[in-house]
């Protein structure tokens, strides 16, 4: 029997068990209906912004529906316009929310609370036009000359760097990518943690390490919980990109952008996860009591939400200092660079290097963790010190 | 055939093993006995590479045991503990083919326990549904599933009814009469007594009794006498004679000393209605050993 045949026995056990679980089946499902539901409903939100709503009163000005329509197109916004038999009546329509704003006898603009600045821009330059057209008509010059006055050649307008269209779901879909990431190594790295925890509660860890080694085990559930995790991620992120696929922004590539994505949160789930499982599973090993495990449970928190927090910067700020920095070092690196990735061109060699440096941090969390995991798989009862379970380990 | 030869372990101050050497040999079943905290638990653990020896080696066949030599093993520990929320008849499976056993071969040894075991109804309940009795019977099935060569039991018998005794001391049997070598620790003695051919008696880490029970008994340079004379237990005032814990009724006397004289004495008290004059059994040959 080799070691390689027993690891995957126990991964294989784990993995099975846990997915059998009605638990897990039931809050991926969830997971799954609130992504396939909720993207939609968001982009409607977004590509649809409702109309604006002008109340009139007393005199209104000749031709002000058509003037306020062309200046709200100005700001690539619609509006309607409601006329209220007394000032009265309008102001009674802004407070139940009928209107947005209230134009008195065409020169005085009625607010509910704050104004807003667009609006009032709109109906300001709206009103103003329609003077400058009656001011024009009586100085008697002909429609050219009119037309010439009020419509002046635009300013010419150019930008250095193209506007990306794609920016904005970009940042979406990594910030999504991120909480996707935070909440995946923190859920299957407990689930190890609990899974190691567990195997010593129940006191079958004895039986199992009579037939195996305390380092295949090891491996064994990191593996089984880890795939658990991709199958999470896979469904999620099928359930995303079915959902982006179905949105329709014009000369954005949705579903290209939810792909990379996907992509990338997987890639870095897998290098996060190894680093992370391995800690977990060692603190696992060193308590045997559920009112234990929130003790130990906070000492990878202190490295994953840090991480998640410069994730969350770089999507604003990718080339600040400090998601710069964190998007090379580990534990932060697995959070911060698929973040900065999306969002930015990260150079190669600054992704390489984070590869290698968290690949380097695996091994030696490899080595320590295992040997924690040796040094206090078998001692039940009270927690075992860590500095204990290290000097223990080291002999096994 | 394994071999403990001359284990040492020690944890900080405190001496666990102390140059434990004994053997069992291929369809043997061996009674391993000690005070608690006389190391049994330790040994069995080394056997298994649990605990590593500060010194010593454990072998098998004469080379030193390793991981594959304990996929021949079965090993059921004194803490008692399986999946609870995993089907029996997966566990079964599951620890077979950990120990080596191809797929089909582990789902047919698991369905001849559970039928043996009278837990074919069971098969797909989880462990955590049966009762603290059924669940012992799993325990055992796990730790023999794949028809180890040796079996290492820490208390086998911890826990049990008269009936579930009678089961696990005739699985023992079967077992060693297809050539298994067994092993078991257990503070029942006239259980060990029953079941047993070896003994080995271990004391702060120390063996200080091992051998065939019959040999140990038969060497012995006590024997066990009791005598009842009108019906009453009669007390033989005579020198090399001890009393045996504090009944007064049993007692242990020198080899040398001539049993002819003490039934003597004892008919000149009145009629002796029992007289028992036999070698030791294994609770007296263990208090001797253990000076308690």
């Amino acid at each position: 029997m080799s070691p390689l045949k027993q690891v995957f026995l126990i991964a294989q056990r784990d993995f099975l068990q846990r997915i059998r679980s009605r638990v897990f089946l039931i809050s991926m499902l969830i997971i799954v209906g609130v992504v396939v539901v909720a993207g939609p409903l968001l982009a409607a939100q977004s590509a649809v912004q409702k109309p604006y709503k002008i109340g009139v009163t007393g005199t209104v000005p000749d031709n002000f529906q058509q003037a306020v329509d062309a200046s709200a197109q100005a700001f690539d916004r619609t509006v309607t316009v409601t006329s209220y038999a007394s000032t009265a009546e309008g102001e009674a329509a802004l407070e139940k929310g009928d209107a947005n704003v209230l134009l008195v006898d065409g020169n005085q603009l009625v607010w509910n609370e704050d104004p807003s600045y667009q609006l009032s821009a709109i109906v300001t330059s709206a009103v103003q036009s329609l003077e400058r057209s009656k001011n024009i008509a009586t100085l008697g010059l002909g429609e050219q000359e009119a037309a010439q006055l009020l419509s002046p050649e635009p300013l010419a307008s150019r930008s250095l760097t193209a506007p990306d269209p794609s920016q904005a779901p970009k940042q979406v879909a990594s910030y999504v990518g991120s909480i996707l990431l935070y909440i995946s190594i923190l859920m299957f790295g407990q689930f190890v943690m609990l899974g190691v925890m567990e195997e010593k509660q129940s006191r079958v860890v004895e039986v199992v390490l009579s037939r195996t080694r305390p380092r295949w085990l090891l491996a064994g559930k990191v593996l089984g919980i880890g795939l658990l995790g991709v199958i999470q991620l896979v469904v999620i992120g099928g359930a995303a990109l079915f959902t982006l696929s179905r949105a329709n922004v014009v000369n954005v590539d949705l579903a290209g952008i939810g792909a990379r994505v996907a992509l990338t949160v997987l890639i870095w789930y897998l290098l996060g996860y190894a680093l992370f499982a391995v800690l977990y599973a060692a603190l696992g090993a060193t308590i045997s009591r559920q009112e234990d495990a929130q003790g130990v449970a906070f000492i990878p928190i202190l490295a994953i939400v840090p991480g998640f927090f410069l994730s969350i910067y770089a999507l604003e700020e990718p080339n600040a200092v400090l998601p710069h920095l964190g998007s090379i070092i580990p534990p932060f690196s697995p959070f911060v660079m698929p973040t900065r990735m999306t969002v930015t061109n990260v150079p190669t060699w600054e992704v390489a290097l984070s590869v290698v440096l968290i690949l380097l941090a695996t091994y030696w969390v490899l080595r320590l963790g295992a040997r924690i995991y040796q040094g206090s798989i078998l001692r039940i009862g009270a927690k075992v010190k860590l500095r204990d379970a290290l000097r223990a380990g080291s002999e096994q | 055939m394994l071999e403990l030869s001359n284990l040492q372990k020690r944890y900080g101050n405190v001496v666990a093993l102390d140059g434990v050497t004994f053997e069992v040999r291929p369809g043997r079943v061996v009674g391993f006995l000690g005070p608690n905290g006389a190391g049994k638990t330790t040994a069995m653990r080394c056997v298994f590479g649990l605990v590593r020896p500060d010194a010593g080696e454990v072998r098998w066949n004469g080379s030193p045991v390793g991981p594959q030599d304990h996929l021949r093993f079965g090993y059921m520990p004194e803490e008692r503990g399986l999946y609870p929320k995993m089907k029996i008849r997966e566990q079964l499976v599951y620890f077979g083919r950990l120990s080596g056993m191809d797929p089909s071969a582990a789902s047919s040894a698991a369905d001849r326990w559970l039928s043996r075991l009278g837990l074919s109804d069971r098969a797909l309940s989880k462990l955590e549904d049966l009762s603290h009795g059924n669940q012992q019977r799993v325990q055992l099935a796990v730790s023999l599933v794949h028809g180890p060569e040796l079996a290492v039991l820490d208390e086998p018998f911890a826990g049990l009814d008269p009936i579930g005794v009678e089961d696990m001391a005739a699985t023992l049997r079967e077992l060693a009469d297809t050539g298994a070598g067994i092993v078991f620790s257990s503070h029942q003695l006239d259980l060990v007594q029953d079941v047993c051919q070896d003994v080995v008696i271990i004391d702060h880490g120390r063996v200080v009794l091992a051998g065939p029970l019959a040999e140990l008994r038969d060497r012995s340079d006590y024997r066990h006498l009791e005598i009842t004379v009108d019906g009453e237990p009669w007390t033989p005032d005579l020198p090399g004679v001890e009393t045996i814990g504090d009944s007064g009724q049993r007692y242990l006397i020198r080899t040398g000393v001539d049993a002819e004289a003490v039934l003597h004495r004892a008919k000149q008290d009145g009629a002796v209605t029992s007289f028992s004059f036999e070698p030791p059994n294994l609770s007296d040959l263990f208090r001797q050993a253990v000076k308690r």
